[in-house]
């Protein structure tokens, strides 16, 4: 594409970058041990939950933040962060009726809404303002079927047998610096428990909003799917437009038994920063999948074109014999945006299968790199990986980095990886406008289809709204 | 880090005055430093800590040089190094091209490019700090040499720490070819660690082949550091057949608009060996071109581990560059760890890789079978196959001729297999 | 020569052949027809001894020896050769040096001389020239970057330097013009002789046109569903396959 063109800059405003006017309950800033009590007391936790925080507290302390990523950004000052804040109103909401309407105005305009009579069909989601989850539909449709789908503090209080028998099993407190400061602090998030042989009925989703100022959002996802059973699950964030930056570091634990499947789906979309590279998110997450049982098959699909600066690797463990993972990844950088992000798949059982499909876009200043560890460990008799790694690369300022990590202990694994780096050509530009689009439509098309693999992967509804998203986040990329 | 080791090496050099301050230096670099360690990033996969728990010691002034190999076998000019040291005195073969460091040290284009192309790393500095000869190659502006020229750095001596150093400036439109065999002559613990500096100026054309045939007990450490002037071409076969522990770098930095780089590895990782290549390629000039082809075969106990690492810097418009990595897993205690990067600063570029690990392919296994080969003459053939993809560069029918058999007596060597010639 | 009795095979626990009865004799040429997905090349398969298969009922006896006892190169050595499908690319391995290794193993295993370099050269130029191929063929790695029609000729070059008593051509003409179906037809044809057998798999009766067959056999859902003279073929081209279902019972078996 011509230089010039590209360089042509639209500024689109960010679109979820509204403040909600509400009255906030918050912890003081700053972290020590006392804040983690209070916060575990405004929680009504049990003593194993306070214990554990605790102990990830005592062992973050010792842990430096980690510096290889390819990612920079001004030293975070973790004193600086409120690591609690809630709309002030009581108690959880027992109802959707009891839910303070600010709220459901908020979420409404983001295009989630929460009454159940409008809501997406199919659909259940759990909303999270900050540090609290402030309404779950659907709970009691698919409470019939066994199904928990619930806040992750409620789950702790309801179903604590659960919680302890799980809770860190993949991503133990002492995984990596962001996730250890996560146990200690982890305010809320969501629980899901499909019991055996369950296939549930509608998509799950959580729809993340940060909305106070110098808050950290830090919240954990724990899925179980039993024997047997099938969830589809995804999430959705946005932030309010700032010009400091907020952290996010949130924690994600997937575990599927025997036969059992998991699909997790995220847009991501936190505020990105201006066109200038100031504020933003820091998007420091670990998320990480289990195959704990023989067929098991845990899929991660994620759109990630918000924060400034992500740093995440989804990730499966693929313990049980013949089973899969997969990740399927689109990250956009413009601007100034940096992303580190891949995954790992670490084969163990026998005929284990996994897949990695990432696509990279980077335009204006943006940093892209995908870094991916693919490990065969001794037992993993006839494994198999396929990895497949694309950048698509916008403009002369732009950086996109491939760096897979290949290991291989068993001689009948077989792992390929390709990588490819392509740009919008001139002449590919040229023949779409000759056919009547306009150069934007003639971009998001090869966009799109560069992005196609992966799209297939997301519920129809999200598919959509995810081409939308790139489309709005190239605005300014292009002419 | 037992530093006295490194501080006695240096107090027995005699160095020429205007380098003794450039040694103090790099070896108290060096000190400050230690050896690299497994907590650094690009040492991930390969610790030195072997060298700090065997008896190492600086070569003796005087070598034995009782064992010299057959010059005549190599099919070039030969430059023999033994234990350090210029060997086999008048038996050399050379010309005026080539020559030593000791000898030529003295100037230009040693007192221009010497430990500035290397840069300055652990064992770089090391090197830089201790080198007590080595070979140098000037080829001036035009000259084309037809014959290769061997630097045969051999080791003998049980325990000996070396140093060996090379130098190649290539001027503008001169060719040459270099080959530079690392052997080993003693089933004893040695270290080679060896730096070799290569400048192309404009138009240069530079075949480099290396060849290491360490002894079963050997560390061989080294980085070949490049410089590409404009319109250059580099186009290398690097060779790992022998020593215990190895781990090579090459850094090449692609300076010149339309400069091209060719590089060939091939590694045979059996018994107990741990081979460790790291390639680095950075492309900053426009309409530069690198391919990149890496074939490791490890067998038995041993790791191969491959490290390609290709950058495109700011404005190194329409790179071109390819990777391709391959790694066969021959037995159950074996691994392959592979790590093919790129990293790139710009838009118009053309890159890709592609790499893959695994067992040689039964199909392929079958159909060789159904032509009436026997099971492991099948095997045989497709791994001299494969190590054929990355010996693209042996055109030259002498240079194959001198190789090939060094090649497949050690695909041989492992289980005891006998191949064809 | 060749006598197969109630052959049964399944692949990953999918029955394919389902009693397969044939007999081919010294100097006779069988073709094998079919529609896709019948098992012909499981058959063929099968008989050069790829693994993957379960032979779970049945037995194949070759030239008075029990075939399934023979790993795949000894089948090789005793004279049987397949013009495969699908003929497999391997990198870094030059056609001439695989030809002279395989013929060379072969020739070593029937305490026959090896032939040397020059010898070889000569031999297998003047089967390239009566395939119309290029020597450069004999330089590039095994089938790598060969067309379609390249590498079928590359099978029916290997089948001319290696002389086997038995060779079986599974769809050998699949791929090429006009041309070079004559030109391999001659290959074929220049091999015929009264100790040899050839075993055609097609789907076309023109290259029966050049290449003219004792038996025509249909292979059905794994089973041979019809067998007959040259006018088989004929009338197969005519009518397709679906006049046989009157009386056959392979289409309850198709899923
Ligand atoms: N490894 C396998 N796993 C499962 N099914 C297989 C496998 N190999 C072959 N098959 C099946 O066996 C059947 C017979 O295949 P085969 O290749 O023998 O057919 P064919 O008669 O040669 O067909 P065509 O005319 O298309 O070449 C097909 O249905 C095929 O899909
Ligand atoms: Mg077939």
């Amino acid at each position: 594409m011509g230089n010039n063109d590209l360089q042509r800059h639209i500024d689109t405003p960010y679109r979820w970058g509204f403040v909600t006017e509400i009255e906030q309950e918050t912890i003081p800033m700053g972290l020590d041990e006392g804040v983690i009590r209070r916060l575990s007391a405004r929680k009504d936790e049990p003593d194993f939950m306070l214990d554990w925080r605790l102990e990830a507290y005592r062992h973050w302390l010792t842990m430096q933040e980690p510096d290889w990523a390819t990612v920079s950004y001004p030293a975070i000052d973790y004193q600086a962060i409120h690591y609690f804040s809630a709309p002030k109103a009581g108690n959880q909401p027992r109802s959707l009726a009891e839910v303070d309407p600010k709220l459901l105005a908020t979420y409404e305009k983001l295009g989630i809404p929460l009454n159940e009579r409008e809501a997406l069909a199919g659909v259940a989601v759990d909303a999270v303002f900050d540090s609290v989850s402030v309404a779950t539909t659907f709970k009691d449709k698919l409470e019939a079927l066994g199904i928990i789908f619930c806040p992750f503090s409620e789950a702790v209080r309801r179903h604590p047998d659960l919680v302890r028998l799980y809770l860190g099993s993949v991503v133990p407190h002492t995984d990596n610096f962001f996730a250890a400061l996560n146990a200690a602090v982890f305010s809320d998030g969501t629980f899901v428990y499909v019991p055996k042989g369950v296939h549930c009925p509608m998509e799950l989703s959580t729809y993340f909003r940060i909305n106070a100022r110098d808050t950290g959002q830090f919240e954990r996802t724990l899925i179980i799917a039993d024997e047997g059973s099938y969830v589809s699950y995804l999430e959705g964030c946005t932030a309010p437009q700032r010009d400091e930056n907020q952290l996010h570091a949130a924690v994600v634990e997937l575990i599927a038994l025997k036969d059992a499947r998991i699909k997790y789906a995220t847009v991501q979309n936190w505020y990105p920063g201006d066109a200038e590279g100031r504020g933003g998110i820091y998007n420091f997450v670990t998320k990480r999948g289990d195959c704990r049982g023989d067929h098991s098959h845990i899929s991660w699909t994620q759109v990630e074109t918000g924060s400034a600066i992500t740093w995440k690797y989804p990730s499966c463990i693929l313990r049980g014999d013949n089973s899969v993972g997969e990740f399927y990844s689109v990250a956009l950088t413009n601007h100034h945006q940096q992303a580190d992000t891949g995954t790992k798949m670490i084969h163990i059982g026998r005929n284990s299968r996994s897949t990695i499909v990432s696509k990279g876009i980077s335009a204006g200043r943006g940093r892209n790199a995908y870094r991916g560890l693919v490990k065969m460990l001794k037992g993993a008799e006839g494994a198999r990986n396929h990895s497949q790694c694309d950048s698509l690369l916008m403009g002369p300022d732009c950086a996109a980095h491939t760096f897979p990590y290949i290991e291989v202990k068993n001689p009948t694994a077989t792992v390929e990886h390709e990588a490819t780096t392509s740009r919008i050509g001139d002449d590919q530009l040229f023949y779409l406008r000759s056919r009547g689009l306009t150069e934007e439509d003639a971009v998001n098309l090869i966009v799109n289809g560069f992005c196609k693999e992966v799209f297939k992967e997301l519920p129809m509804e999200f598919a959509v709204e995810a081409q939308k998203l790139l489309a709005v986040s190239l605005e300014g990329a292009v002419g | 880090m037992n530093a006295s080791l490194y501080t006695d090496a240096l107090s027995h050099i005699a160095a020429p005055p205007w380098l003794t301050e450039a040694r103090h230096e790099a070896l108290d670099r060096f000190l400050a430093a230690g050896l690299p360690d497994s907590r650094q990033e690009a040492w991930k996969y390969t610790s030195l800590d072997r060298l700090g728990q065997v008896t190492l010691r600086p070569p003796e002034a005087e070598s034995s040089q009782a064992v010299c190999p057959d010059v005549t076998a190599y099919p070039g000019h030969v430059l023999l190094f033994q234990d350090g040291q210029l060997a086999c005195h008048g038996t050399y073969l050379s010309n005026q091209f080539a020559g030593t460091l000791r000898h030529w040290g003295d100037t230009r284009s040693v007192h221009e490019h010497l430990g500035r192309i290397a840069g300055s790393s652990a064992l770089a500095d090391l090197n830089l700090a201790l080198w007590q000869d080595g070979a140098r190659v000037y080829v001036p502006a035009g000259e084309r040499l037809g014959m290769p020229i061997f630097a045969v750095y051999g080791a003998a001596t049980a325990e000996a720490m070396l140093h060996p150093r090379t130098l190649a400036v290539v001027e503008s439109g001169a060719e040459a070819v270099l080959v530079e065999h690392y052997l080993g002559q003693t089933d004893q613990t040695y270290w080679q660690n060896a730096v070799s500096e290569i400048v192309l100026a404009e138009g240069a054309r530079l075949t480099h082949i290396v060849v290491v045939e360490e002894g079963p007990a050997a560390s061989h450490t080294s980085l070949t550091a490049l410089r590409l002037g404009r319109n250059s071409e580099y186009r290398a076969l690097h060779i790992g057949l022998g020593g215990l522990l190895t781990r090579r770098d090459l850094l090449a930095a692609l300076d010149g608009a339309d400069a091209g780089i060719r590089i060939d590895a091939f590694d045979l990782a059996d018994g107990r060996r741990h081979t460790d290549l790291h390639l680095r390629v950075s492309h900053r000039a426009p309409r530069s071109q690198s391919r990149i082809t890496y074939r490791g075969l490890a067998d038995d106990r041993a790791r191969a581990i491959f490290d390609g690492h290709v950058v495109v810097e700011h404005g190194a418009h329409q790179t071109d560059a390819r990777q391709d990595c391959k790694g066969l897993l021959l037995s159950r205690q074996a691994e392959i760890d592979a790590m093919p990067r790129l990293e790139i600063y710009a838009d118009d570029v053309k890159c890709s890789h592609g790499a893959s690990v695994g067992q040689p392919d039964p199909d392929a296994l079958f159909y060789l079978r159904s032509r009436g080969l026997d099971a492991a003459a099948a095997r045989r053939l497709l791994l001299e196959g494969f190590a054929n993809e990355a010996l693209g560069l042996l055109d030259d029918a002498h240079l194959r001729d001198w190789l090939m058999p060094r090649l497949l007596a050690a695909l041989s060597r492992r289980s005891g297999e006998e191949v064809r010639s | 020569m060749l006598q197969i009795r109630n052959l049964h095979v399944s692949v990953a626990g999918k029955p394919i052949l389902k009693g397969i009865d044939l007999d081919v004799g010294p100097g006779e040429v069988h073709a094998i027809m079919g529609p896709n997905g019948s098992g012909k090349s499981t058959l063929a398969q099968v008989l050069a001894g790829r693994s993957g298969y379960e032979v779970s009922q049945g037995s194949v006896r070759y030239l008075d020896r029990d075939l399934f006892l023979l790993p795949p190169e000894a089948r090789a050595r005793a004279g049987i050769f397949l013009a495969f499908q699908y003929p497999m690319e391997i990198p870094g391995v030059a056609n001439a040096q695989f030809l002279r290794t395989a013929l060379n193993s072969q020739h070593r295993a029937r305490g026959e001389a090896e032939v040397d370099a020059f010898d070889f050269l000569e031999h297998v130029k003047g089967k390239l020239a009566l395939l119309e191929m290029d020597d450069g063929f004999l330089y590039r790695s095994l089938n790598e970057g060969f067309s379609g029609g390249e590498k079928k000729r590359n099978e029916i070059l290997q089948m001319l330097v290696l002389e086997p008593r038995l060779a079986i051509l599974d769809e050998t003409d699949s791929g090429l013009d006009i041309d070079a179906l004559q030109v391999v037809a001659r290959g074929v044809n220049a091999m015929r002789s009264p100790d040899r057998a050839i075993v055609l798999v097609t789907h076309y009766q023109r290259l029966l046109e050049h290449i003219v067959p004792d038996r025509v056999h249909v292979l059905a859902a794994g089973r041979i569903v019809r067998s007959g003279d040259r006018d088989l073929a004929m009338e197969l081209e005519d009518k397709g396959y679906g006049w046989l279902n009157a009386g056959a019972d392979f289409e309850e078996d198709r899923p």
